[in-house]
């Protein structure tokens, strides 16, 4: 069982979020905006934060750089649909994923759910299993459907760079960041090209791809559940 | 200063010689050298006073004095003593060069102090126009600053209206101009100097801002150089190209501090519209858990199309706000297709997608969200108005330097006649069967389309269904 800070001015959404997150098991502690969040967070540990955005007094932006600060629990984040830039700014402060208001009750558990499932295996070791794909980190070798699959050096290195946060949103100057050190003459384009090949190797119909998901604008998400 | 006319010199030189003589008369035991030097001195101090004509005189008069009262035989205008003819010859050179040294030293003086004074009027002229920030008090005190500057009785400003004929924008207190004489200043760059009724000079002078003309100076009565003149009427045309960028940055500033009001605004207004819709959703959701989905159906369905007219909604606001201008960037076709199919795909889940995307990719120089949403109009579309099951199908290729995107469903299509006007807002065809739609979509769609520079429409799909096409042109390079 999990424990999972929920933060949001709204009772209905706080009431919504915390019997969906019960009914599937978790233990819900509510705080009604930022500043009660960061009494609640000194006080015991989490396992998952999820928070409004917009909020009196401590808003959601400043919420995940003070819980950032302190530690490296999961932040899911409930935004309305806008600006890309709004939810890159998000991500590059360190929340891990995003939900759109009206979100479904699924898929925000489905969201919760992976991410906690990350911090399982930040624990544990890596997810290198879903679908019909194998991954052997030790060998840096990929199998589908137990077919040895060739992926370049640079595609494995993104491939391994999104299995360390499963569900967990990565916004292309962090994945830049990760798997070449630099954001310096690495573009958008290029990333895509490699996406493309990973996508082309692994996924089903790469066209649709259901497990390296683009998040338009954003970036990208890998998703073993969906 | 008031300068005593010149031929008052004349008289005075005549009194300074005599005087000087009838007081050397007074010393009968000073020398012939003395009394020369002494007879420079008045020489010296009637050109230096009177300048060069009463120097001369002064001169002139000198060597006859000195010649009759001081060479022997005195009292006569012969001379004893050939050497002294010398002397005289000396004297009168001596003072002729004396005169006209110092005439020409005083001048000299007279000239500098009138640049002295000149640079300091536009010195001061120029503090004064950087200190006036608007138009309105700029014209205002300009008119004035010029007029003591220039030492003018009237001074007018000419500027182009509204209308683009020159009138007066500013002028002195009963200050008359004639305008003919400006407009030509300001047509051809031709200026008029000539004496004025008043005294002193009127002058019309161009006011140019580099190669440009902006408007005409008059001043009448003028009492100072023309170049000053022309030099105050440079800097009357930089203030006024100075207040004008003012004007715009000032301008650019508001309109940037209302459009961030607007911004703000909206995404409260947003947030406000779909927090409770989300807190319904989410309820409707949870009770379904127990209750089952059969019995939740209807809200859940109304709950959807509810989020669908906010969403439309929003982005109407939103453009008729002019908040939404296009944020340019380099792009592919490709990127644009693949983010529409991952925001709006959800809505065809149901339905048999296909995305047909080319080898070649079409660089684009948009604003991608925007784009992605317009194309994502017309997936959604596609999605309310073909039957479940059906194929859907999303390309893009190029063609004559455009890429063109196209959404292809096999519903029921558009009657011809019907495809423009269903861009209008509001317009849902009576028989499209589906109500969930908010009307505003296409609108959007082809709103935001144009706003990047490209083009959408409707066309008729074989062997049925209905072809939604957005042409945008190719990046250069």
């Amino acid at each position: 069982m999990s424990r999972i800070l929920v933060v949001d001015d709204e009772p209905g959404i706080r009431k919504v979020v915390r019997d969906a997150l019960e009914r599937d098991g978790h233990e819900v502690v509510p705080a009604i905006d930022g500043e009660e969040a960061l009494e609640r967070f000194a006080e015991g540990t989490f396992d998952l934060v999820v928070t409004d955005l917009a909020m009196p007094r401590v808003d959601g932006l400043e919420l995940v750089k003070e819980i950032r600060r302190r530690s490296p629990v999961p932040v899911l984040v409930l935004t309305v649909r806008g600006e890309e830039r709004e939810k890159v700014r998000l991500l590059d402060q360190g929340a891990d994923d995003y939900v759109t208001k009206p979100f479904g009750v699924a898929e925000l558990v489905a969201r919760v759910r992976a991410l906690l499932r990350r911090r399982e295996s930040a624990r544990g070791p890596e997810i290198t299993r879903w679908g019909d794909i194998e991954v052997d980190p030790e060998a840096r070798t990929v199998r589908k459907g137990g077919e040895l699959v060739h992926l370049t050096p640079l595609e494995f290195s993104i491939l391994a760079t999104l299995l360390r946060r499963p569900g967990a949103v990565w916004t292309h100057r962090q994945l830049m960041a990760e798997v070449w050190g630099t954001t310096a003459g690495v573009t958008n384009d290029t990333l895509r090209v490699h996406l493309g090949g990973i996508r082309r190797k692994l996924e089903d119909d790469p066209n649709r791809p259901r497990w390296f998901v683009t998040e338009p604008w954003v970036g990208y998400r890998f998703s073993p559940d969906t | 200063m008031k300068r005593a006319p010149l031929w008052i010199g004349y008289p005075a030189a005549v009194v300074v010689v005599a005087a000087t003589t009838a007081a050397l008369k007074l010393f009968p035991n000073l020398t012939e050298a003395s009394v020369a030097l002494l007879l420079l001195l008045a020489v010296f101090l009637c050109a230096s006073i009177w300048q060069s004509g009463p120097g001369v005189a002064a001169a002139i008069l000198s060597t006859l004095v000195f010649n009759f009262f001081f060479l022997p035989p005195l009292y006569t205008l012969t001379i004893q003593d050939p050497r002294n003819v010398t002397a005289l010859v000396v004297f009168l050179v001596s003072g002729l060069l004396i005169g006209r040294l110092s005439a020409l030293s005083r001048r000299r003086l007279a000239q500098l102090e009138a640049e002295r004074r000149d640079l300091v009027a536009l010195t001061d002229l120029s503090q004064g126009f950087l200190a006036d920030t608007n138009r309105e008090t700029l014209l205002g005190v300009a008119a004035d600053r010029l007029r003591q500057a220039l030492l003018a009785e009237q001074v007018v400003i000419f500027v182009p209206g509204a209308d683009g004929a020159l009138a007066p924008a500013a002028t002195t207190a009963e200050a008359e101009a004639r305008s003919d004489l400006a407009e030509l200043a300001w047509k051809q760059g031709n200026s008029a100097a000539f004496p004025s009724t008043l005294g002193g000079t009127d002058i019309y002078l161009p006011i140019n801002l580099g190669v440009h003309r902006v408007g005409a100076l008059a001043a009448r009565g003028l009492r100072s150089s023309e170049r000053l003149a022309e030099a105050s009427a440079a800097l009357l045309g930089l203030a006024l190209e100075r207040e004008r960028f003012l004007r715009i940055a000032r301008d650019a500033e508001m309109t940037r501090a209302s459009d961030d009001m607007k911004t703000t605004l909206l995404a409260a207004l947003a947030h406000d519209l779909k927090t409770p819709v989300a807190t319904a959703r989410g309820a409707v959701e949870n009770w379904a858990s127990r209750a089952g989905d059969e019995a939740a159906r209807p809200a859940l369905e109304a709950i959807a199309s509810l989020t669908r007219h906010i969403e439309d909604l929003m982005k109407v606001v939103r453009l008729d706000a002019g908040v939404a201008a296009p944020r340019r960037e380099r792009v592919t076709a490709r990127e644009i297709v693949e983010a529409a199919v991952a925001r709006f795909g959800e809505a065809l889940a149901s339905h048999s997608l296909y995305v047909d995307l080319p080898p070649e990719d079409i660089p684009l120089d948009v604003d991608p969200s925007q784009l992605t949403e317009a194309l994502g109009q017309g997936l959604e579309n596609a999605a309310l108005y073909s039957a479940p099951g059906t194929e859907v199908r999303v390309s893009v290729d190029e063609s004559d330097g455009q890429a063109r995107f196209e959404v292809t469903d096999r519903g029921p299509g558009v009657p011809e006649g019907d495809r423009d006007r269903v861009f209008g807002r509001f317009v849902r065809l009576s028989d499209s069967g589906a109500a969930e739609g908010s009307g505003l979509g296409l609108f959007i769609a082809r709103r935001l389309v144009e706003m990047n520079g490209g083009r959408v429409r409707l066309l008729a799909a074989e062997p049925r269904g209905l072809r939604f096409e957005m042409l945008v042109p190719r990046a250069a390079g």
